[in-house]
């Protein structure tokens, strides 16, 4: 071992992005590139009438116009969990936002001008903009007819319920009402979360080929091999004829994950025959996906001595019109809801519901940021009720490790006691507070790691260096880093020897996703077992060249030993190959070690979301001041520990910025904030006064080294965090964002809380 | 995108004048062009001639005579942040000065372009009415000056004609015994609320006060009845906090994005009264 | 408002000095800064992200001074020093601030990486040892959603100190 698993080595990618020579989607340049611009619906649902682009294709530089009438040789629909989203608008359209037509020009200019001159006329329809208006008896439908079942839904039966419903997730366990007759205390409260944009700095950037053997793309995409199945699915081409290449990505967060502006750009790329980029603007991006906004319900009871018994949950998420992960985010949600407790009985419905509003997918920590606050201010207000210490209260009744989370799942794998007692020592726990402070903690579980199929394949080339094949997106995260660390001291190389290409489908081996908290633990695991495998084929040569058994022998140092002699890597593959060429290859996989790694046989991991708050109220304005705010990374192995704090770091502010700001504002299905100029991001003058990341160590996770992801939990556990330390203020927070005005609510400055927006379903 | 334009390069008002005058609604006078090109890119506005007044000189000079701080219409804001004469005479402006946007935006933009755009979330705007700032419009050969108090008419109008050019804005510094301040509040990026107060005191007393109120109407306007309720008050901090209140009790406000009109109007009150103590505190220093 | 499609404005020369060689083009006077770094000289390094000069990604030094090229006519240039990202290190020698980033671990997507190296240059330029609340307060204009911001202000500060322990030593 060279030792760098364990160190904070510089990421290898980062002087390429601090002298501005990495390239991003955007930044590539291609002979007869043309700009390609979309004309978005200004109607939440509304008939499409008539879309006249006949003065467009005449204008100078338009090269191609592409309507939902080009499409009538495909079946136009994709979706990975439902295939329910037409490439371009066909006869309706279902949000304000939604493609009706786009153009290919030579230019920017061309292209928007384009842009203006086509006419749509739009006979408008009722809408369904809110849950309330789309779980009403009788509300107008998104979408008629069936569910079809996507490539990727791996959720079992699809079937639609009723009305706007798009998917059900349901569990239980033990007998609800009697537990709740023996529960000395119940508390009981409805909650709401907003719409949030992920804002990854660089917006959606798409780039298609349309070629004679192979349709090319390069997209700022999270998840390649996923989209290249559901192009060669829309296109009726091969999986082989699709070529899906990532440069680097300018942050994912999920917004990125699954298919997004590819199948548009390509088919707009079909029609001009010549390639074509989408840019995205924020704006588009903010309409392309976002958080899912939720209406929440929930009860839990106790026993006046302090244990917990049960707890009851009706989830509505707010998928938009179409899909999108939206199925997966209720699972999730459903699967965050108990918390992780020892429930007597415990039943959780979450529903993913169709509205006319810009579709919702994924997000760091969906569903646990969704759930963990509202799950965990309702174990406070219990610790509370029955006179114990919050932190004492967890303590008695948190799982242990080992024990079942959700039935026919993975047991847990953390040690959560551990974790909240270490946050609640970094913001002060039990030390005097100030006027006007509030500490509180928040622990949660988060379903990680999405289905486990990754594979790798490493390179050992003439002159001893390395270079590995994997399809993990490099999205900010690291895991080019990670990987290189990995290879490093698995093959006893240098960092500096081993190179990790970029994902491209034609090159890179599959690997299902990158997002999930999932790429230092199966893709790592893929590499390290590409590593071994490759380790193995050189002592398998070694053993021949010198004729010793394989116990004599060891891999250090770029070179295969005996004691003191040395066969150099370069030597062993030139006596392997009778000369100076060739290349060893090492491969590695990773598959569902039991069952077929469906959601419900999951999760991999359970990631932990445990952190800490103390935060200051201003009785004037309502503002709140994080004084004080701490995360736990339980990772199991920090194989880079910078990287695992910048994970944590970046994670903390968003769930910040989750809890006390942001929210995509709609009026009638309009986003009203679509700038950065009304939609605030954390920026410095909002990071509180300190931050603690701790990282846990206890090798308890399923990746390298007893590895396990991270760079989700924090999200999650800041808002509980923060919320409880409201708590601790006396504030019942029932609604996110918690905006100054709230919080004036709240205080009974500005009189009684305002309506949460939306009926009660 | 940006559709398209021509720049014109005058090197004399009277030369921007007339060509403002010619193109008529076409054009649009061009200084920083912080807001300028934001709208026009979002396509918001469109003007076919945008006459570039940083081909005048002399447009950006910043000058105390003895009475009165001139701040030419170009000083942008990073230069009246770092300029020695406003730090010495105005020392509140530079402070104003210095909170707006960001650095790249304070490098570009011009005090007379932030005025003449008229957002009405302008820090800087809020303040001149508070001082009852001076603003001088010119056109061919020409010049007439506007109160400020005067100068905004609605939500990015103003009194400027369309062939008029500001050309620079006079402030009188604080006296002994008076003092000012500015407060606002932002949880996005522009403010919620802003109130700028200019306080005048002798013996005990207020004398006078101007208070200002920003960011939660059409434009900034003055506080009228809380000025009347500070004329002549003594100087208790009893005093300032019914003004305070009348600020947030009489001020109109609209519901938006930001807030409710009745969290903006608490807000009000607040800043205000931060604002009053803050303006008499400064004006006890001038005094001493 | 003017007519729809087909205007063109008199194109006119621009000539500049961008990373220290010259630059000479035709351009309409609408073209912005940004996209005549990216899109004629092929400087990439500068991104668009916000396009409403909030975020800093676009951020490019014009005579020393950061702008938000996004909303900067290129014109404006016209006889001016414009520095990008790429005209930063010299002679294949990282600038401190640019190591600082690295050793730091302050680089992830690498979106913002460019403007808020550039910005953070500006503030060393009148600040050489700022503190981190004077780092923090300086770069509140400038998004980065990946890093949590903690490394960023780490690697000004750290910069900070390198560059003037540096220029003593020169003295």
């Amino acid at each position: 071992m060279s030792g760098v698993v364990g160190t904070a080595m510089r990421r290898v990618d980062a002087a390429e992005k601090a002298t501005g020579a990495a390239r991003f989607t955007g930044d590539l340049a291609l002979p007869g590139l043309l700009c390609g611009k979309v004309l978005r619906s200004p109607f939440p649902h509304a008939r499409l009438v008539r879309v006249d682009t006949s003065a467009a294709e005449r204008m100078p530089g338009v090269r191609a116009v592409l309507t939902g009438g080009d499409l009538a040789d495909l079946d136009p629909y994709y979706g990975h969990a439902i295939k329910d989203r037409p490439i371009v608008a066909l006869e309706r359209v279902r949000f304000i936002g939604e493609p009706v037509a786009a153009v290919a020009a030579d230019d920017e200019a061309a292209a928007e001008e384009a842009l203006r001159a086509i006419t749509v006329e739009y006979e408008e329809l009722p809408a369904v903009t809110v849950l309330g208006e789309a779980l009403a008896a009788g509300a107008p439908r998104v979408h008629e007819g069936p569910l079809r079942p996507g490539l990727f839904h791996g959720l079992g039966d699809l079937r639609r319920e009723e009305g706007n419903i798009c998917y059900h997730y349901h569990f239980a366990r033990g007998d609800l009402e009697s537990a709740f007759a023996a529960s000395d205390v119940v508390v009981e409260g409805e909650y709401t979360f907003p719409a949030v944009y992920q804002y990854a700095m660089e917006p959606h950037t798409v780039i298609a080929q349309w070629g004679e053997s192979e349709i090319t793309v390069w997209a700022s995409c999270q998840h390649p091999y996923l989209v290249r199945a559901e192009l060669a699915d829309l296109f009726r081409v091969p999986l082989s004829a699709v070529r899906v290449i990532v440069p680097y990505v300018g942050g994912g967060f999920g917004s990125k994950s699954y298919t997004k502006m590819e199948p548009l750009t390509v088919a707009l790329a079909r029609k001009a025959r010549r390639p074509v980029r989408i840019a995205n603007s924020i704006e588009e991006a903010m309409v392309t996906t976002r958080r899912h906004n939720m209406r929440c319900w929930m009860r839990t009871g106790a026993t006046r001595d302090g244990a917990v018994v049960a707890r009851q949950c009706r989830i509505w998420l707010d998928t938009g019109a179409y899909a999108d992960n939206g199925p997966r985010v209720a699972a999730t949600a459903g699967d965050a809801a108990p918390g992780a407790y020892r429930w007597r009985a415990v039943g959780v419905d979450a529903w993913a519901v169709y509205t006319h509003t810009p579709p919702a997918g994924s997000y760091r920590a969906f569903g646990a940021a969704h759930m963990a606050w509202i799950g965990e201010s309702q174990i406070d207000a219990l610790a509370r009720r029955v006179g114990l210490d919050p932190l004492e209260f967890r303590r008695r009744n948190l799982l242990r490790p080992g024990e079942e989370v959700r039935p026919g799942g993975k047991p847990l794998d953390a040690d959560l006691v551990g974790d909240v007692t270490k946050v609640a020592a970094a913001v002060g726990w039990g030390t005097p507070k100030p006027p006007f402070v509030g500490r509180g903690v928040g622990v949660g579980l988060l379903a990680a790691g999405a289905q486990p199929v990754s594979t790798a394949v490493l390179r050992l080339q003439a002159d001893g260096t390395v270079v590995l094949l994997v399809s993990t997106t490099e999205l900010g995260q690291g895991a080019r880093t990670a990987f290189t660390q990995i290879v490093a001291d698995e093959l006893g190389v240098p960092p500096s020897r081993v190179r990790v290409a970029g994902a491209d489908t034609q090159v890179t081996p599959f690997d299902r996703s990158t997002g999930a908290s999932r790429s230092t633990t199966l893709a790592g695991t893929a590499v390290q077992r590409a590593s071994a495998d490759l380790r193995g084929q050189l002592l398998e040569i070694a053993k021949r060249v010198w004729g010793l058994p394989l116990s004599a022998l060891t891999v250090r140092d770029g070179a295969v030993w005996h004691e003191t002699d040395a066969l150099p890597f370069p030597e062993l593959l030139a006596r392997h190959f009778g000369m100076v060429g060739g290349e060893l290859i090492g491969r590695g996989e990773v598959r569902p070690e039991r069952g077929s790694g469906s959601y419900a046989e999951g999760p991999v991991f359970w990631e932990v979301c445990v952190g800490g708050a103390e935060v200051h109220v201003s009785p004037e304005t309502g503002q709140i001041r994080v004084r004080r705010l701490a995360s736990v990374a339980d990772v199991g192995k920090a194989i880079n520990p910078q990287l695992v704090e910048a994970q944590d770091e970046g994670a903390s502010l968003q769930g910040l910025g989750n809890t006390l700001f942001e929210e995509m504002i709609f009026e009638n299905g309009q986003l009203m904030n679509g700038s950065l100029l009304d939609y605030h991001v954390p920026t410095t003058a909002d990071l509180p006064d300190a931050f603690h990341t701790i990282i846990v160590e206890n090798g308890d996770g399923p990746g390298p080294y007893g590895a396990k992801g991270v760079g989700e939990g924090a999200l999650a556990a800041v808002p509980a965090a923060i919320v409880n330390a409201l708590a601790d203020l006396g504030l019942e927070i029932r609604d996110l964002p918690v905006t100054p005005e709230r919080v004036l609510r709240c205080l009974g400055v500005l009189g009684a809380p305002a309506g949460t927006g939306g009926a009660a379903p | 995108m940006l559709r398209p334009f021509e720049i014109h390069e005058p090197t004399s008002i009277a030369e921007a004048s007339r060509l403002l005058a010619d193109h008529g609604e076409d054009a649009a006078v061009y200084a920083g062009g912080t807001e300028l090109i934001l709208v026009m890119k979002e396509g918001l506005a469109h003007f076919r001639h945008l006459v570039d007044i940083k081909t005048i000189p002399g447009l950006e000079t910043i000058a105390y005579d003895g009475a009165v701080l001139r701040l030419g219409a170009l000083a942008t804001h990073r230069a009246i942040e770092r300029s020695a004469v406003v730090g010495r005479h105005a020392p509140l402006l530079a402070s104003v000065a210095s909170q707006v946007a960001n650095p790249r935006v304070r490098n570009v933009g011009t005090l007379g372009g932030n005025l003449c755009f008229a957002e009405p979330h302008s820090d800087l705007g809020t303040l001149c009415v508070a001082w009852d700032a001076v603003i001088v419009l010119a056109r061919d050969g020409e010049e007439r000056s506007v109160p400020a108090d005067r100068f905004f008419t609605g939500v990015l109008e103003t009194v400027r004609e369309p062939d008029e050019v500001l050309v620079r804005v006079e402030l009188r510094p604080f006296g002994p015994g008076t003092g000012g301040a500015y407060q606002r509040f932002a949880m996005h990026e522009r403010p919620t609320a802003g109130v700028a107060a200019v306080v005048a005191t002798r013996g005990g007393v207020i004398q006078h006060g101007r208070i200002a109120i920003g960011s939660v109407g059409p434009m900034p306007v003055r506080a009228s009845e809380a000025e009347a309720m500070l004329a002549g008050a003594p100087l208790r901090d009893e005093a300032l906090r019914e003004a305070a209140k009348a600020v947030g009790r009489h001020a109109e406000v609209m519901d938006d994005l930001y807030g409710s009109a009745a969290y903006k109007r608490h807000v009000l009150t607040v800043l205000a009264a931060r604002a009053l103590r803050e303006a008499v505190a400064c004006a006890r220093e001038e005094d001493a | 408002m003017a007519p729809q499609g087909g205007e063109v404005a008199p194109r006119r020369e621009l000539a500049l000095i961008v990373n220290g060689r010259p630059a000479v083009a035709r351009i309409e006077p609408r073209e912005l800064l940004l996209d005549f770094l990216r899109n004629r000289l092929g400087l990439t390094g500068a991104k668009r992200s916000c396009d409403v000069q909030v975020c800093g990604a676009c951020t490019v030094l014009v005579d020393d001074r950061p702008v938000s090229a996004c909303c900067f006519l290129a014109y404006e240039a016209r006889g001016r020093q414009v520095t990008t990202i790429e005209g930063l290190a010299e002679a294949g020698h990282l600038h401190p601030l640019q190591e600082a980033f690295i050793e730091h671990g302050a680089i992830q997507c690498g979106f913002c990486t460019p403007g808020m190296i550039l910005t953070a240059l500006t503030l060393l330029r009148e600040v050489p040892t700022p503190s981190p609340d004077q780092v923090r307060t300086y770069l509140k204009g400038s998004l980065c959603r990946c890093t949590g911001y903690w490394k960023i202000i780490d690697a000004v500060v750290d910069a900070g100190r390198r560059m003037a322990r540096a220029e003593a030593a020169r003295r």
